[in-house]
């Protein structure tokens, strides 16, 4: 018996081809869109990749994301570079630029004295203003134990006896943990 | 409009959704732009110094301080480093490192990769603390003259915290295993 055609039939799978604009009515917006033998005008912005693209940049700039902010560095401090560096932390900012102390971008003494009698010693102005920042921290945190940590800005070319200084006066007033601020440095030295 | 077709009609609510994709993208704008201006693209570090003070006062008596033994760093020679390992006053083994400046980068650093090589070597033969749950750390004190530049002290101290141990806090991590100091007379 033969076998009935099978275009008889609602063919349940159709054959591949064109099918998107094929219902234009317009002949000539048909032709333009469909391509018409050239490029066609008609073209769909890739938007999965696009958002997989803005993804990877959400994820990418969430993960080196600072709630702290941006750290002040004075323009005129030339900080050294070091390797074996550990992160920054949220604390009390010490400048020395030239032979100004800064505590937070306030004045807060001068190495001139030092300088001059070329021995170590305390700088009061400085010891003071830490000594205050000690005392309105435990007022504000009366249950926290205080972490005395101190951040020395210093430029590269500062004495040692300055450093010294200022590293003494800074444990004097409360502040043990001395951090020296620094620019990091790739293991290669670069 | 994208659309997920999760198959045939049941006849009651349209199971056809469509993600709202053009909202979707600005909200990411949005959150892209945000993130990028508030970027912060600073590669400052920090080096951790203690300065071996007393504490404020307290109730109980001060625990005995068991005399330890430290690894004097002396940098005041023009050619060369002296390493000493004292236990108190007295002093248990001197070694002499030459002073040799290895450049590095473009803005005029430089290391010391000799001493910091002769540093770990030393903390591996005579460390004391060495475990993973110690919280202590080998203490060093820095001899340095008063004219040294601060570029040079941090090239020592750099090379000092070469060595590292693992320590075991809230999570396993490698910290130096030697606190500086600088010596004060």
């Amino acid at each position: 018996m033969a076998e009935k055609p099978l275009s008889r039939f609602t063919q349940p799978i159709s054959v591949p081809g064109r099918r998107l604009m094929h219902h234009v009515p317009l002949k000539f917006v048909r032709k333009k869109v469909l391509g018409g033998g050239h490029r066609a005008a008609n073209h769909e912005v890739p938007l999965i990749p696009f958002i997989d693209f803005l993804l990877c940049i959400v994820c990418f700039l969430l993960a080196s994301f600072s709630a702290s902010g941006e750290l002040p560095i004075d323009k005129n401090v030339k900080l050294p570079n070091a390797e074996n560096v550990i992160d920054m932390t949220d604390a009390p900012m010490v400048a020395i630029t030239g032979t100004q102390i800064l505590v937070d971008g306030n004045a807060a003494g001068s190495t001139r004295a030092i300088e001059e009698s070329n021995r170590m010693q305390r700088i009061d102005e400085l010891f003071n203003v830490l000594k205050n920042k000690r005392e309105l921290w435990k007022q504000l945190n009366p249950s926290k134990e205080f972490p005395g940590v101190v951040i020395l800005q210093v430029d590269r070319k500062v004495q040692a006896l300055t450093v010294k200084s200022v590293f003494q006066t800074a444990a004097f007033a409360g502040y043990p943990n001395v951090s020296f601020m620094v620019g990091r440095l790739g293991k290669s030295g670069e | 409009m994208a659309g997920i077709d999760v198959g045939g009609h049941g006849g009651k609510r349209t199971t056809n959704h469509d993600i709202p994709l053009i909202p979707f993208i600005d909200f990411l704008l949005c959150l892209v732009a945000f993130l990028l201006v508030t970027a912060v693209w600073s590669q400052m570090a920090r080096l951790n110094a203690d300065a071996r003070v007393p504490g404020p006062p307290k109730d109980e008596p001060p625990e005995e301080i068991k005399k330890e033994k430290q690894l004097h760093v002396e940098m005041k020679g023009e050619t060369s480093f002296k390493l000493e390992w004292k236990e108190g006053n007295t002093v248990v083994n001197t070694i002499d490192v030459a002073k040799k400046q290895v450049p590095v980068g473009e803005k005029g650093d430089y290391r010391y990769p000799e001493l910091a090589k002769k540093i770990s070597e030393e903390w591996t033969a005579n460390g004391s603390h060495r475990a993973a749950s110690d919280t202590k750390m080998d203490q060093a004190v820095l001899h340095t003259d008063n004219s040294t530049p601060f570029s040079d002290v941090i090239a020592v101290i750099d090379a000092i915290y070469t060595p590292k141990r693992d320590f075991t806090g809230k999570k396993t991590e490698k910290i130096p295993a030697f606190n500086v100091t600088f010596a004060v007379n």
